[in-house]
């Protein structure tokens, strides 16, 4: 049995989706392979190749996650949800707390012995979107009552949204905007989502005051100069006129993998705005391939959950592909413009190991979810 | 409705609704930066952070004229250090090595120990990182080769973090040897001589290249990292050209030593001597000595030969009466009389300035010039051109003027050096210039006037070359690696500056001025020359008493050979406050010395001492005694063409001479014991001598004439003296 059969019987689920994660896989290390190739990079002291070897470890190590992931039954994490969201709580209090220090955002915990720094809202977030695909699907009969089903599902993502948001607001909206489509998809009376939405908007006004007296917590400066950027600045900032100026060089096929000049220039080329060194190196091709790469994924989810409406599995695969496409959509929208600069990463294309770690888990279950709902629809 | 269909409309929305438009939307995005506005941010992204940085070009040399450098830019480097551009391994690795080789090597106000502590320190730091570490500046290349061979330093600017940047200094390898003539450029300061006038073909021209900051995050921004983009096009710069001036390095020293102990010794205010090729008009030195203010010291501080009008006065007589002798007024041997040096125009008086014309009344033409009759000149201009007539065509002074003009006397030289000052000669009449009655009898004298040194040394000049007018020339070739680009031919400004005869007659004068006239005193046998001297008042005041001075100014212009000339030069001293006045006392003597020196030194001027027939040997013309090498010994005699006998076999030789002949004997040397050195030169003296172990000293010049030791006396490691004569 040659090795492609033998990889064909052995990733279940749905090959088009086990396709588009080798290929973003492909993507992510040719732009970090030319990320690290910047002078900044390499004059900070950096070793490429180490770094290169580096990532190529984690991408591998994510990817057998995936694979170890998707051989688990989905049901299997319904039943850790609960536990792993009460455990999240802890987590992130202790990161605001105690949390390392990187670009002055405490986002990052150091796990102890190992030395490595963790992203506890990657964390949280995973945690977040099985209990809310768990309590939707289980309070389908009643799923438009107020108390009995919709205060359940609101009041943990509330929570966790809250705590993650002093640090990392931008993790915090996208979430809670996740939950919010999980909702919708999962028939929550419309008006209960409107509600939200406005009450979002008021929590983000009182963040904002808070942030003005207790600066240490939230960091309200950041957000009111990217702000300020966007909406004064017709260009954009610094960083966005970098990353028009990436995306401009590339023109339709790009300047070639390596050759990117904009990489010196963009603050990390190889998370924020990986975005814009592809569409420099492989054109509006290479960015239109991106882009069609997260829609299709969508679209193989969303077959998903035509295919089992209401199953517990299709919610929360539709959930995470949400949060991975809500992702990866602001992330290209503030290379190309759309939005204030935030810190979001391109799924699993972006350098930095917690996301690459936590967006393959979310492929492995998602595939998981894909084995079963494929194997009843048999 | 039932719960799958609600769910799957919902799903339809959010994909039809949301995914799908804001996908194309991110798509359109894209699209319209990169393509519909990409011109803007593809010429944004050049300008803003790829620029175009200078590169500077390479200063061409100046050259004296047997190419040794007058100027030329020495590259050096100033040596920086980022310590953080290297691997925390390489940098930890190499700390000890390289703050040994810091301390001992670069800078020994550390130690070792505490330049380790520093570089240690640089590098462990997590605020105000700085990148930009100033280790040595103004290195040399070959120390910087030296430097760049430390450990770490070895691993190059972006492993190692060494920077040099390169730089480049104007050095006058002769010092202030012409220095106002070589100039500078300075920035925010006027441009000066040849550095300044000759910038365009000096500077070259300087390249460009596209560069591009080496860090953009993290780094100390206020340092200049820059690092150049190769594949974008560069533009060389082009070295500048070299420039090979007229100057003769040894006429300049002469001359500029002549010059500063005559400065020295009159303390005067300033002083200026040129000395100029004949035939070509190359000038082959100018030196300039300014004093500067309350001190006793003199300096090269501005180009006074070119950039100072002053009234000449005695030495443009030979101006006036070149006039008077072309149209054929006078004759040399026509009477004058001076009126014992003391005559009135108008109502101002007119004296000689010098004692010889005192109980002098009516002399001849030729001797009212040598001894520089203010008066005798004055007199015969103005009664030739003082007042219109027949004689002059009823043109008056108008004629003197024009025939001034026919000397080129009212025109710059255009010498190749900005700041010529232009030559003030008045109009005749004219009431713009302020012409007065008295201004014809004091201009034929040299006042109401202004010539530079130059230009007046141009004139005689051309009475040197029998009346060709050269242009002045300081700059011979432009070239460029050792190649003549552009070679600047000898110009001849006037062919006839006068008739053959008035030529003639001039020369006579001038050689007659230092035979027997104001000169005299610097006469010499030893060689020729002729010239004028000059004692001009300077700040004076006219009165009807007589005139006021506040100066003088002394100087001397001439030429020699008297026969055929080589070189003209100029001597001018402004304002000798001691130890005399007069142009034959300060600046003539300061003629004598360049003149004396450069003659000397010019081989052709001599003639070969074994170029005429076989000399007539006899006993007492021979040289005798003298001990030597014989191969040396031989080549002499072969040289001065003499035959001599024998041919001994010993290395040394003794010379000795009988009736007619001369004979080389064999000269044998002991080795246990000091030999006789008596009669040798002194370099084979001292081979012989110390080559046994002896310790020499000498006392006077010559050849050794007596040694303290008795030849014989065994060998004991002695000092010995030998007296020379």
């Amino acid at each position: 049995m040659s090795v492609a059969a033998r990889l064909y019987t052995e990733l279940r689920g749905d090959r088009a989706i086990w396709a588009v994660l080798i290929l973003l896989a492909i993507f992510s290390l040719l732009a970090v392979y030319s990320a690290t190739g910047s002078l900044a990079y390499r004059s900070a002291g950096g070793n490429t190749e180490t770094i290169l070897l580096k990532h190529g470890i984690i991408l591998a190590g994510g990817l057998f996650l995936t694979y170890l992931c998707h051989l688990l039954h989905y049901m299997k994490y319904s039943r850790t949800a609960p536990i792993l969201l009460l455990l999240s709580v802890p987590l992130l209090v202790y990161t605001i707390a105690y949390g390392a220090d990187i670009n002055e955002a405490k986002r990052w915990i150091m796990l102890p012995y190992v030395g490595i720094t963790f992203q506890t809202s990657d964390f949280a977030k995973l945690a977040l979107i099985i209990y809310v695909a768990r309590a939707i699907s289980s309070k389908q009969d009643y799923i438009k009552d107020f108390n009995s089903a919709f205060l359940p599902i609101i009041v943990p993502v509330l929570i966790i949204c809250g705590l993650i948001a002093p640090a990392d607001l931008s993790t915090a909206v996208l979430l809670f905007f996740t939950c919010l489509i999980m909702m919708f998809v999962g028939r929550v009376a419309i008006q209960y989502i409107t509600l939200l939405v406005l009450l979002g908007i008021v929590v983000f006004a009182i963040l904002i005051i808070l942030g003005r007296f207790y600066p240490e917590f939230v960091r309200v400066d950041t957000w009111v100069s990217r702000m300020n950027d966007f909406l004064n600045n017709p260009d954009g900032g610094y960083q966005v006129v970098q990353s028009k100026i990436a995306i401009a060089n590339g023109e339709w096929f790009g300047v070639g993998p390596g050759n990117s000049i904009q990489r010196n220039y963009l603050p990390s080329p190889f998370a924020d705005f990986i975005y814009a060194i592809i569409c420099e190196e492989f054109g509006i091709v290479g960015g239109f391939a991106v882009i069609s790469l997260y829609v299709l994924f969508f679209f193989r989810v969303a077959r998903l959950v035509t295919k089992s409406p209401k199953a517990f599995g299709a919610m929360l695969a539709m959930g995470l592909s949400v949060m991975l496409l809500i992702q990866a959509f602001t992330n290209i929208a503030v290379s190309v413009h759309l939005v204030p600069v935030t810190g979001i990463a391109l799924p699993l294309i972006s350098k930095g190991g917690t996301s690459v770690l936590f967006t393959c888990i979310s492929f492995g279950i998602i595939l998981s979810v894909s084995k079963y709902i494929e194997s009843i629809g048999d | 409705m039932d719960v799958k269909n609600e769910v799957l409309y919902r799903v339809y929305f959010l994909v039809f609704a949301l995914v799908v438009p804001i996908s194309m939307l991110l798509f359109y995005k894209t699209v319209q930066i990169s393509i519909i506005d990409g011109d803007k941010w593809r010429e944004d992204g050049k300008k803003a952070y790829i620029r175009e940085r200078p590169i500077e070009a390479e200063r061409g040399n100046i050259m004296a004229a047997d190419g040794s450098l007058l100027a030329t830019s020495v590259p050096y480097f100033d040596i920086f250090f980022d310590p953080f551009a290297s691997s925390e391994d390489d940098y930890y690795k190499n700390l000890d090595t390289l703050a040994y080789c810091l301390a001992t090597f670069v800078d020994d106000s550390y130690t070792v120990g505490g330049y380790r502590e520093y570089l240690y320190d640089l590098r462990d730091t997590l605020i105000n990182r700085k990148r930009h570490i100033p280790i040595k500046r103004k290195v040399s290349y070959s120390e910087k080769r030296e430097i760049e061979k430390f450990p770490l330093f070895n691993l190059g600017q972006y492993r190692g973090g060494f920077i040099a940047v390169k730089r480049s200094e104007r050095k006058r390898p002769f010092g202030v040897l012409a220095r106002r003539t070589i100039g500078y450029v300075r920035e925010e300061a006027q441009d000066i001589g040849l550095e300044g006038t000759f910038d365009d073909i000096l500077g070259g021209s300087p390249g460009s290249e596209f560069a591009m900051p080496v860090d953009m995050i993290q780094v100390d921004k206020s340092q200049d990292l820059w690092m150049p983009l190769e594949d974008l096009a560069s533009i060389e710069p082009k070295s500048g050209d070299d420039i090979l001036t007229t100057l003769d390095i040894n006429i300049q020293d002469i001359s500029e030593r002549a010059l500063m102990r005559a400065v020295r010794h009159h303390d005067a205010e300033w002083g200026t001597a040129i000395v100029m090729e004949v035939k070509t008009g190359k000038i082959r030195a100018i030196a300039n000595l300014g004093k500067v203010e309350d001190r006793e010291e003199w300096y090269e501080i501005y180009n006074y030969a070119i950039g100072t009008g002053i009234e000449p006065g005695s030495t443009f007589k030979l101006a006036s009466i070149m006039a008077l002798l072309e149209d054929g007024y006078i004759t040399l041997e026509d009477s004058i009389d001076i009126e014992n040096g003391r005559t009135t125009f108008y109502e101002d008086v007119m004296e000689d300035a010098s004692p010889y014309s005192f109980k002098l009344d009516t002399i001849t033409v030729r001797k009212a010039f040598e001894i520089s009759s203010n008066v005798g000149i004055a007199k015969l201009v103005d009664k030739y051109y003082g007042t219109p007539s027949k004689i002059n065509e009823n043109k008056g002074a108008a004629k003197f003027i024009e025939r001034l003009k026919g000397f080129n006397l009212n025109l710059p030289t255009d010498v190749k050096i900005q700041g010529e000052e232009m030559p003030f000669i008045k109009e005749a009449y004219s009431s713009e210039d302020q012409w007065s009655g008295i201004t014809l009898p004091w201009m034929s004298t040299g006042y109401e006037m202004k010539l530079t040194p130059l230009q007046l040394l141009t004139f005689y000049n051309a009475v040197a070359n029998n009346g060709v007018m050269m242009k002045p020339m300081l700059v011979e070739q432009v070239q460029r690696f050792g190649e003549p680009l552009e070679i600047y031919r000898p110009t001849v400004v006037k062919k006839e500056l006068a008739s053959k005869k008035t030529l003639e007659q001039a020369q006579q004068l001038l050689r007659g001025v230092v035979e027997r006239g104001t000169a005299q005193k610097l006469y010499t046998e030893r060689f020729s020359f002729a010239g004028k001297t000059g004692t001009a008042q300077v700040d004076y005041k006219r009165l009807a008493s007589g005139t006021r001075v506040g100066g003088y100014q002394a100087s001397f212009v001439g030429y020699f050979p008297a026969e055929d000339p080589l070189y003209s030069c100029t001597v001018v001293i402004y304002k000798p406050r001691r130890n005399g006045f007069y142009g034959g006392d300060v600046a003539g003597p300061v003629f004598k010395e360049i003149a004396e020196k450069c003659y000397e030194s010019i081989l052709e001027l001599h003639e070969p001492i074994n170029a005429g027939p076989r000399p007539m040997l006899g006993e007492r013309s021979l040289p005798v005694g003298s001990i030597g090498y014989k191969e040396d010994m031989k080549q002499v005699l072969e040289f001065l063409n003499l035959s001599w006998y024998g041919d001994p076999e010993t290395e040394l030789t003794a010379l000795t001479a009988s009736a007619d002949s001369l004979t080389l004997n064999r000269r044998t040397v002991s080795d246990e014991t000091i030999p006789n050195v008596v009669g040798m030169g002194l370099r084979d003296a001292l081979f012989l001598l110390e080559n046994k172990g002896l310790k020499v000293d000498v006392e006077g010049v010559g050849k050794v004439i007596r040694q303290s030791h008795r030849p014989g006396t065994p060998l004991k490691g002695q000092t010995l003296i030998l007296t020379l004569n």
